[in-house]
């Protein structure tokens, strides 16, 4: 009988090493774990930790590297609560595995779990495309209306429109040495004359080109802010990634509070700090009789929905703010958020306090079109860079902090697409998986065994050594693996033994028409591989085309099916192959357990 | 030697209107379903917003109705989830929700109950339209390549025969999405192009038993050839239908509701496929008509 080649055992050999070790971490526990960081990004060491464990009278299970990890999630959660206060490192909830130093230096992880698995949030956000658009052009306008009143050079109105602004002068000829020079200094823009019925109008387009800069240069500043925004979530394993031009994906593993973190990322909050201009009567006066001490003053509304006038003039913003922390206030012991201004802004603000001492001050919280007066304070002595802010409960002293220190986005961004599923429905769905897993390897077990007898087994054993090589190839390649992605497993178990199946049938009949048992094992074999080919391949052609949809779901599906096909294609032909002429090889067989 | 089937020789061939006829008349309710009624489709390719709410006290429908219309959101279903604590809700997308999150907005609504939310699905209309065109081109692309691919391999024919039963197949599967008014979400797409793939597998056994047959048995007619092979294969097509089967009914049942739907249509799409590879992949054969090897 034909002899199989020694190479091909070998290959065998390997690969079933390979879907081992590296399917071998996903048996070990995984325990809910502490990361600590230093501040300075030094290492940490094992005693480092211990030590901590002794000065907050904690018990952990144990430490590796610079993981702490804990039998239980409230276990670890309660020891986040005091490890943070302490303030030596910052911390960050993650999930640790305790696989031996080997597997973790071969760089053997286990399998990453997506998020309808473990709970979490995903996230799509959109760049406003408009609101780039719009600052560009009044960025634009006011600039060349400064260049123009600079230049003594007269107009009698502006018009402003979707991609350019529009100066009618009073002039009725300009000349050409102006434009040109127009057209130096504001080079982003293409500048043109153009005649109107009553005269002559500078005409600034904003070029397809500079939005598309504006937007690229508002995406890079929003990745980074959102960045830090999420960092200061605490969620392990963040994932914050661009999306083709004007998207952000982000998602956040085993999220508790989705309601807090789409409130922060979402933010375009700010801070504005205004002298007051009037009081609530002169607010009221002007309603009435008509004063004029409103027109230099600006309606706010406080939070508890009082009229508060306010100076048109802004001592200090956002912009101004370099770093901004919450804690409590030393004396009354509010929340507080304590607040560090730029040079620039600390000058401002030192000039304007030394100036209004007795005067009060208002600190305004800015979100798009809504403003609102969160604290206003008498100014009892000069100030400049450093000072604190009261008047927030504790949630938005610690919030605010956050999103002052992130600084604001460049252009809103709004949630586009939000897949939320929360940590229970993600432990049912690991749940769902591995049931309906179980219940459809037992199912086809059973049946292949009790259809097909010893060579039922083979194809049984070749099965298994397939769901060992999908999960070995998921974790070494660390693809996520999502319900749908357990379901395309499964529907592999399914489809895996098709070509053992076509094998079988075809050995079946080499042997009703007569042929010795080994030339049939042999017929068998060869004639079915360009049918198994063919059909694997068709199959593969429809799950690549679902990988071009590339969504979450779908990809997931695609990713296990494409991989189940290749290894099933070489478990079903190869593996048991070697496994029959063990068997077969080297003996005269009557008949065939088939 | 279990063998499901034992030697035997239907003439399917000798029986091909009773087919004909039954996919004719499925190919064309499901087509009239699906311009006149169309599709219930998920959020992923209509928009919109789905929530599970676990509440800590139980609640009715009617109650969480109430309070939705109460805050302008009457444009909603409601239905309770299991038990009368959890909830599902399906909102448009409204928007208000854009402006203040709608989480905030839950929590204005259910001022006076407690609740976790368990799941929150949405997407934005534009992500919608998105995907809806990339699922169509996905499909699309999957059946002109699969074309291209079993026309190399074998002939012209094998593909145009491949793709009728394919064609009929996803028809009929969409169809019965649209009678039923099952969702029709990305997961369901997924299901279909696998059955794509899928069904496919069990007509290019057919064929490929075909080609070989075609060329040993020359002197028998064509109908006998293709009654011979189909009848050669059939028992591996029953065996592998089965296997399948039984993991796709075992999604079913434990699978949970994420994957109810893409095993709804994996079933169907199996059911179908079974049928058309036996009767329809090699009717449209023998009427497209196969080169004969030259007669010596």
């Amino acid at each position: 009988m034909y002899k199989y080649p020694t190479w091909k055992y070998i290959l065998v050999m390997a690969v079933l090493a390979y879907a081992v070790i590296y399917s071998l971490p996903n048996f070990y526990n995984t325990y809910p774990s502490i990361v600590a960081k230093t501040f300075d990004s030094k290492d940490i060491t094992e005693a480092d930790l211990l030590a901590l464990s002794e000065e907050s009278s904690l018990t952990f299970k144990g430490v590796n590297r610079n993981n702490i990890f804990f039998e239980s999630i409230d276990d670890q959660l309660s020891a986040y609560n005091i490890l943070t206060k302490l303030k030596s490192y910052s911390f960050t909830l993650s999930n640790y595995n305790h696989i031996p130093k080997w597997l973790d230096s071969i760089n053997a992880q286990p399998i990453s779990l997506g998020l309808d698995l473990k709970g979490g949030v995903h996230f799509l956000l959109q760049i406003d495309n408009q609101n780039v658009k719009k600052s560009r052009l009044n960025k634009l306008e006011s600039n060349l209306r400064n260049y123009l009143i600079d230049n003594g050079i007269r107009y009698n109105s502006t018009v402003s429109e979707a991609d350019k602004v529009t100066f009618k002068l009073i002039e009725t000829s300009i000349d050409s040495k102006i434009l040109n020079t127009l057209s130096d200094i504001f080079s982003d823009y293409e500048i043109s004359s153009r005649k109107t019925d009553e005269g002559i109008a500078i005409v600034a387009n904003l070029s397809e080109e500079s939005i598309t800069n504006d937007v690229k240069a508002a995406m890079q500043k929003n990745l980074t802010i959102l960045r830090s925004r999420v960092n200061e979530l605490g969620v392990s394993q963040p994932i914050i990634q661009r999306q083709g031009k004007d998207r952000i994906i982000v998602q956040l593993p085993g999220l508790q509070d989705s309601t807090r973190a789409k409130n922060i990322l979402g933010s375009t909050a700010t801070l504005e700090f205004r002298l007051t201009k009037g009081s609530s009567d002169d607010w009221v006066a002007s309603q009435t009789i008509g004063t004029n001490t409103v027109s230099e003053s600006i309606l706010y509304k406080s939070k508890d929905g009082s009229p508060v006038l306010l100076s048109r003039n802004v001592i200090a913003s956002g912009k101004d703010i370099e770093g901004a922390n919450s804690g409590f206030d030393s004396q009354t012991n509010q929340p507080a958020v304590f607040v560090n201004l730029s040079s620039m802004g600390a000058s401002n603000m030192l000039e304007t306090t030394s100036r209004n001492i007795g005067n009060k001050m208002a600190v305004v919280f800015v979100e798009e079109d809504k403003n609102q007066v969160i604290n206003i304070a008498t100014i009892r002595e000069a100030f400049s860079k450093r000072f604190q802010i009261t008047g927030l409960d504790l949630q938005e002293a610690k919030d605010l902090a956050i999103l002052l220190r992130s600084g604001s986005l460049s252009a809103p961004m709004s949630i586009i697409e939000e897949r939320t599923v929360g940590p229970s429905l993600g432990s049912e769905n690991i749940i769902s998986g591995r049931d309906s897993m179980l219940l459809g390897m037992i199912l086809v077990v059973l049946f292949m065994f009790i259809y097909y007898k010893k060579f039922g087994v083979i194809a049984n054993i070749a099965l298994i050594v397939n769901i060992l090589i999908i999960t070995a190839t998921l974790s070494l390649f660390q693809a996520t693996l999502t319900l749908s992605g357990i379901a395309g497993i499964v529907l592999t178990v399914g489809m895996a033994v098709d070509a053992n199946v076509l094998i079988y049938e075809r050995i079946r009949e080499e042997i009703l028409n007569g042929n010795s048992p080994n030339a049939s094992i042999g017929a068998g074999y060869n004639k079915a591989f360009s049918t198994i080919s063919d059909a694997n391949i068709t199959t593969l052609i429809a799950a690549i085309a679902l990988l071009t949809i590339g969504t979450g779901v779908v990809k997931g599906f695609a990713v296990t099916l494409v991989i189940g096909i290749l290894s099933s294609m070489f478990t079903a032909i190869v593996g048991t192959r070697a496994l029959v002429s063990i068997i077969y090889e080297n003996r005269s067989n009557k008949g065939l357990s088939i | 030697m279990f063998r499901l089937i034992k030697d035997i020789n239907i003439k399917f061939m000798s029986m091909t209107k009773a087919p004909i006829l039954l996919s004719s008349l499925l190919i064309i309710v499901s087509l009239l379903s699906i311009s006149v009624k169309g599709f219930n489709f998920g959020i992923d390719f209509s928009s919109g917003y789905i929530v599970q709410l676990n509440f800590t006290n139980q609640v009715s429908v009617l109650q969480i109705q109430e309070k939705l219309a109460g805050s302008g959101l009457s444009d909603s279903t409601v239905q309770l989830y299991g038990s009368s604590n959890d909830v599902l809700i399906k909102l448009k997308d409204e928007e208000t929700f854009q402006k203040t999150n709608i989480n905030n907005q839950l929590i204005k609504i259910f001022a006076d109950e407690k609740f976790e939310i368990i799941k929150l699905e949405y997407v934005g209309a534009q992500v919608g339209s998105e995907l809806r065109e990339k699922g169509e081109w996905a499909m699309l692309i999957a059946l002109f390549s699969i074309l291209i691919y079993v026309a190399m391999r074998f002939e012209f024919i094998y593909g145009l025969g491949a793709i009728t039963a394919l064609i009929h197949d996803v028809i009929i599967t969409l169809g019965v999405f649209s009678i039923f008014d099952l969702t029709f979400d990305l997961s369901v797409l997924a299901a279909i192009l696998a059955v794509i793939g899928y069904s496919l597998n069990d007509s290019i056994v057919v064929f490929d038993r075909v080609r070989e047959n075609n060329i040993v048995l020359r002197k028998m007619p064509i109908k006998d050839v293709l009654d011979k092979s189909i009848n050669q294969t059939l028992s591996r097509t029953l065996v592998t239908s089965l296997t399948t089967l039984l993991v796709v009914i075992s999604l079913l049942i434990f699978g949970g509701d994420a994957v109810k739907n893409f095993s709804i249509a994996m079933l169907l799409g199996i059911i179908i496929g079974t049928y058309s590879s036996i009767f329809i992949a090699s009717t449209s054969l023998s009427y497209f008509g196969i080169k004969r090897p030259e007669q010596s």
